[in-house]
């Protein structure tokens, strides 16, 4: 399955994401200069999160046992067979939400307007996410959730080493790595 | 060998869903005193002042299970654990090899209503009774809704939007007894009140007045209310009378294990029948998505040999009362600490319980962000921190860390922020 990564070293916090989000996928005229003039506002689905220190963009996780669909009083939430992702059909939603009170990340958004609730499908009948696509440092990005540990887990492991034989200058950073 | 299901609600209907998803060669029976399964309950208040047409009600549903069978419109008479049989009120016999208690409780009324049958009176409840209600409203335009659950706020709240002269009357000092603090409640009753809905609180029903053979009016507390429909929504009482004589009973309640077991480890409960012992308490959650994980956990442990406890006992409820969102986190506690951010002129107030510096429960009223968050927080079973009480702010939207579970799927942090490690 395929997920937004995040590469925080990147991002700063501009918010270009959630902007875009909010006019692709909240507004009718899918313009910036046409969406601040719509009413109800149009809402984002991401949202930036954290400081300087470390911003971030933050979507829905698209969680394997996700209990935003198990709260979900009339079925409206659900998950897509194909790309295993979590979606609202917003034509079943009452605007109850009860979703959003069990979503530990906080990624579903009510719109006490337009009586739904919204979250991100990444785009998925798109072919690239919008957030993805805009960002102009490119921090977020597409990947495989498949072997994506590993990868990553090898790459670290390769900084590691290389840390090892330089005196352990900037070992510091690995704290994560060697505590796995 | 058969897996027998005695309940069509959502706990019923999930545990059902579950067995036939986990074991695909195990036949399932589910059995229902009701002609309908698989409707949304929650829904009823809509559908009654007909702002929801009946389909909508109903779940999706897939193709036809060969080996799911529903029997509608039967009740199960007794149990025998011994031989393992259900008898059914028409004199059928079932047996089971595990049995999944979900039949929920029949609708609470009043000992004043138990008089001879009068035209106007219902329960709030189940799809038949609904039906009957949505066709006596068509001619009567002037309700009491008796009881302060969130059923019954929820009733009033879509009959006045539909146009009906609406009052909420409730026996004890403040609505949502069970959800909310005082001041909580406070918030929402101005918000009722201004949607012109008129709330009785310390009404205790008293009498009843009866013209032509329907009501016409309700005295509580003191005064009497004139009406020509009197919906109860007064909360439910588990039904346990099958299960006289076959000692799962503990003081007339199902008591089972944070795993949801009975005694008899053949049989399970789940939804509103289940009292469940936990930590020398008894816990029933009877919220929706609780009757929803416990019908599936349920189904999960029939065949373990260890059967899985539950690990969210949370009374997580939402709703959205015409312009004022709220969020349940857990009801108030006697001692408990109090912390919260009001704004009573925007009708906002956010506030959490803590017992020993720990989150147990809250509520949001008029702003609703950071729900999930708080939920998360409370279960996560932490002091809180001074970050953490942040999140009581309106339109928070700070994160967290909490320690990962099962299912969940953490930000994909693809290369950190340097100076943040």
């Amino acid at each position: 399955m395929k997920v937004i990564g995040v590469h925080m070293d990147r991002c700063t916090g501009c918010k270009t994401c959630e902007l875009y989000c909010g006019a692709e996928r909240g507004s009718e005229k899918k313009t910036l200069l046409a969406a601040v003039q719509e009413t109800p506002p149009p809402q984002p689905r991401v949202r930036v999160e954290g400081g300087l220190d470390g911003a971030f963009p933050l979507q829905c996780r698209h969680c394997l046992q996700a209990p935003c669909i198990d709260a979900c009083l009339t079925g409206a939430l659900r998950r897509d067979e194909k790309s295993g992702m979590v979606i609202i059909r917003e034509d079943l939603c009452i605007g109850c939400w009860t979703c959003t009170a069990f979503c530990p990340y906080g990624v579903i958004y009510p719109s006490p307007k337009r009586k739904i609730a919204l979250k991100c499908d990444r785009c998925l009948y798109m072919e690239k996410p919008v957030c993805v696509d805009v960002c102009p440092t490119k921090a977020l990005e597409v990947v495989e959730l498949e072997g994506i540990e590993d990868l990553l887990r090898e790459r670290r492991l390769q900084t590691l080493n290389v840390m090892l034989a330089n005196g352990g200058e900037g070992i510091r950073l690995l704290d994560f790595e060697r505590s796995e | 060998m058969t897996c027998m299901i005695v309940g069509g609600g959502v706990a019923g209907f999930q545990a059902a869903a579950t067995c036939r998803a986990l074991r695909l060669e195990q036949a399932v029976t589910l059995i229902d005193a009701e002609n309908e399964v698989g409707y949304y309950r929650t829904l009823l208040p809509q559908f009654m002042v007909g702002a929801l047409p009946e389909e909508k009600l109903f779940f999706r549903s897939g193709d036809a299970d060969p080996l799911l069978t529903m029997r509608r419109g039967v009740r199960v008479r007794s149990l025998d654990r011994s031989a393992c049989t259900l008898t059914l009120d028409n004199g059928e016999v079932l047996t089971y090899d595990r049995l999944i208690l979900a039949h929920g409780g029949e609708p609470f009324l009043p000992g004043i209503l138990a008089g001879p049958p009068c035209r106007g009176i219902f329960p709030v409840r189940d799809l038949t009774t609904a039906r009957e209600t949505k066709s006596w409203l068509a001619d009567h335009r002037k309700v009491i809704v008796f009881g302060g659950s969130l059923v019954g706020v929820k009733t009033a709240v879509h009959l006045s939007q539909a146009g009906f002269e609406v009052s909420l009357v409730v026996r004890r000092g403040h609505i949502l007894l069970r959800a909310l603090s005082e001041d909580s409640a406070a918030v929402v009753e101005a918000h009722l009140r201004n949607l012109g809905i008129e709330v009785c609180v310390n009404a205790a029903m008293e009498d009843l007045r009866i013209r032509d053979g329907q009501i016409d009016a309700l005295k509580a507390g003191g005064r009497w209310l004139s009406c020509s429909t009197l919906l109860v929504a007064a909360g439910i009482s588990p039904d346990t009378s099958f299960l006289e004589g076959t000692d799962l009973l503990t003081d007339g309640e199902l008591v089972v294990s944070p795993a949801l077991q009975t005694i008899d480890p053949r049989i399970f409960a789940a939804g509103d029948v289940a009292v469940i012992a936990s930590g020398g308490e008894k816990i029933s959650p009877n919220t929706w998505p609780q009757a929803v994980s416990q019908g599936r956990l349920a189904a999960e442990n029939l065949y373990r040999s260890s059967p899985l406890p539950h690990r969210d006992w949370s009374r997580i409820n939402a709703m959205e009362l015409h312009g004022l969102a709220m969020v349940v986190l857990g009801p108030p506690l006697v001692g408990a600490e109090v912390i919260s951010h009001a704004r009573p002129e925007t009708s906002v107030r956010r506030e959490l319980f803590l017992v020993d510096g720990k989150p147990v429960g809250g509520a949001l009223i008029g702003d609703i962000s950071a729900a999930g968050t708080l939920h998360a927080l409370i279960n996560a079973g932490r002091p809180l921190t001074l970050r953490d009480a942040g999140l009581l702010r309106p339109q928070t939207g700070n994160v967290i860390r909490f320690p990962e579970q099962t299912g969940r799927r953490k930000a994909l942090i693809l290369s950190p922020k340097r100076s943040s490690l």
